[in-house]
């Protein structure tokens, strides 16, 4: 090779040229070393700026998109300048009783399902799912979370609910975790009626996975928040792989007199879309917290509900209510009789873009006019690979960039917000919008027609494009990611930022704060 | 700089073949496991916790085929530039380049399963093209690890 051509000793002169061989050889060298160095140095150079720093900022994360609305800055909340925004940590309800009044208990611990099996995981209170917490529409409730011994800290957000922003329970963003013998007071009032749910944010795959939740049910006004056996909480979870129904470890039976009616408010706990269904007709009375206008009986079609979705299935006993190897087995055609054995699921789905009483989207019927919004985003999901965190893979893109050089959707207050979600990224993906509702106005250019459709969490397969509108009416620094929640970890999240709020909060390996 | 690409390339090799193992254990066994009883969705995918005999052929699949097999390719490729024979680096190169349109029918087809069949063709020319590059590297060692055969220079130096 070159240094044995170089020492050769009858290679002329010392100051000759050398030979043409030798410079051929040491061309061709260098050729190749240019050529390793073309393939590599690209990829040494992406893997180097994807290395994490040890403590950021959301406020510090990507690059501001102000939707073809009037410009706004995100506010960095440079240390020596306060006074320049908002916090997060004041954006709540001034303090005063409560109505409603919980107190959660975490802990990491191995526990008995009902119905037989053991699972490690986390309990709230000692069980898991935790307490069902419910209340009337308008009240104020307040929960203090107390971290017992869950190593990593937890924190509490309430999905669905569009709380206050320093309620919203994003370790790193609206709080610090809250670690082992700590605690963590959230106050909000209920003002939506509906199906809700409340998990940990902090370190959310495992400790969601792992059993940290519990369901949170608002009635309306003027009827009564005990619980009774017309309305059923079937919160849906997988634990180790295996489907359970409110906790129990197989199907949920529920005592209901022939004829009577019941409302099974199902809530996807789990990472990806599922399905409910019933051989009996049925109706779907609520989608994500939110009453369906007119909802007609459903007969040889399932519902689908997304990861972190819910769907208020109301059945007329006797019925199953199929959840996927799990049911809501709501009377028994006859004392004694053999239970009904599992209805297939039928392949046709609820379509929620044409179902209940025809409603144009106007000021009248969702409060604002999505045809003339402020800001209009685009949210992109693909996939390419790349590094993350120093992490080789194949990432999820928004908008064609890697995480964290994702956009920051900036809004002010008031402003009216379409955003078109679209997904190339060959999965599907459950994309939640904290704080916020969002009614959906068009799917692959096909306009709504049916009851307006107001969501939290949206179904987004692999090709599909939807049109949603909203108002930015809750100021704050809100995740918009997707609810698969290993999806997080590897870039899809991103943020919608109000003009002037700030956050002390910080996240990173240097903090106990790991929202995903 | 030939011995590492010949163990690179016959790596690519044995690598096609764990990634058609694999995959068979796991369709086989997922097969088995709906037949008792096991029901699959969406949800049930993503969650951790699905356990039967050949679940492990899916992450192996996935993980080998998305992260093991590119970087092989992409050595074998650079180790080519110093590699000096006939055809190293246009072989390493269609190698590195099979790997690269694997991968994108791999992740393609779970938009448009029938893109799959592709995948399973090019498993074999990805298959061959690396056995071929392989047995190149170890044929009689060719004058150009040292020097051009013909020409001017052709003398032994």
């Amino acid at each position: 090779m070159l240094e044995t051509d170089e020492a050769r000793p009858e290679g002329g002169p010392p100051l000759a040229p050398p030979p043409a061989p030798v410079r051929r050889s040491r061309r061709r060298t260098l050729v190749a070393v240019l050529a390793a160095l073309a393939v590599l140095a690209p990829i040494v150079w992406s893997w180097a700026a994807s290395l994490p720093s040890g403590t950021w900022s959301v406020t510090d994360m990507g690059y501001p998109d102000d939707g073809g609305g009037p410009p706004l800055m995100p506010d960095h909340g440079m240390a020596g300048m306060a006074g320049t925004g908002r916090p997060v940590d004041t954006l709540r309800l001034p303090d005063g009783p409560a109505d409603v009044d919980v107190t959660l208990v975490a802990r990491a611990q191995t526990v008995r399902l009902a119905g037989g099996r053991t699972v490690t995981g986390y309990t709230l209170n000692g069980t898991t799912p935790g307490p069902e917490i419910r209340a009337v529409q308008g009240q104020t409730v307040r929960v203090r979370l107390v971290n017992a011994d869950v190593p990593r800290g937890v924190t509490l957000h309430w999905h669905g609910l569009d709380v206050p922003n320093g309620d919203d329970g994003v370790a790193g963003v609206t709080q610090d975790a809250v670690l082992p013998g700590g605690q963590f007071v959230y106050r909000f009032r209920a003002d939506q009626a509906g199906s809700f749910w409340y998990h940990s944010h902090q370190v959310a795959d495992d400790q969601v996975r792992g059993g940290l939740f519990g369901s949170f049910v608002v009635v309306p006004r003027g009827t009564s928040a005990v619980p009774s056996a017309s309305d059923v909480s079937a919160l849906v979870h997988l634990y180790d792989g295996r489907r359970t129904v409110a906790g129990v470890d197989g199907d949920l039976a529920v005592p209901a007199a022939p004829g009577s009616v019941v409302r099974v408010r199902v809530t996807n706990t789990d990472t990806g879309p599922m399905r409910a269904w019933s051989a009996s007709p049925y109706r779907v009375l609520a989608v994500d917290g939110t009453d369906v206008r007119g909802p007609t009986p459903v007969t040889g079609a399932a519902t689908q509900v997304t990861a972190g979705g819910r769907a208020d299935l109301e059945v007329t006993a006797p019925a199953r209510v199929e959840l996927g190897g799990v049911a809501v087995v709501v009377g028994n055609p006859r004392p004694g009789a053999a239970p009904t054995p599992p209805a297939p699921p039928p392949t046709p789905v609820v379509d929620l873009l044409h179902y209940g009483t025809p409603t144009p989207l106007t000021p009248v019927t969702v409060g604002f006019d999505p045809t003339v919004p402020t800001r209009v985003f685009d949210y992109a999901i693909g996939r390419r690979p790349g590094f993350v965190d120093g992490v080789p893979g194949l990432y999820w893109t928004i908008n064609g960039h890697l995480y964290p050089d994702v956009p920051m959707f900036m809004v002010r207050e008031g402003d009216v917000v379409r955003m078109r979600i679209s997904n190339t990224s060959g999965e599907v993906h459950p994309m939640h919008l904290h704080g916020h509702h969002a009614v959906v106005l068009a799917r692959d250019g096909v306009p709504a027609t049916g009851s307006p459709w107001w969501i939290d969490s949206l179904d987004v397969p692999d090709g599909a494009t939807y049109d949603v509108a909203f108002v930015a009416d809750n100021p704050g620094l809100w995740m918009d990611h997707c609810h698969n929640l290993a999806h997080p970890k590897q870039g899809l999240v991103a943020h919608l930022m109000y003009e002037g709020v700030t956050t002390p909060y910080r996240a990173g390996a240097d903090t106990p704060n790991d929202p995903e | 700089m030939r011995a590492t690409y010949r163990v690179l390339a016959y790596l690519l090799a044995l690598e096609v073949v764990v990634q058609a193992a694999a995959i068979a254990w796991a369709v086989f066994g997922l097969s088995t496991w709906i037949e008792n009883g096991g029901v699959l969705d969406k949800a049930q995918m993503e969650s951790d916790g699905t356990a039967f005999d050949g679940v492990l052929g899916f992450a192996v699949h996935g993980l080998n085929g998305q992260m093991i097999v590119p970087v092989i390719g992409l050595l074998l490729f650079v180790v080519s530039f110093f590699a000096r024979f006939p055809g190293a680096v246009a072989w390493a190169g269609a190698a590195f380049a099979a790997v690269i349109v694997q991968v994108a029918l791999g992740i393609f087809a779970h938009s448009v399963p029938s893109l799959g069949i592709l995948h399973g063709v090019v498993a074999l020319v990805l298959l061959v093209v690396a056995l071929v590059a392989a047995r190149k590297s170890s044929g009689a060692p060719s004058a150009m690890d040292d020097e051009p055969a013909t020409g001017a220079h052709a003398a032994k130096v």
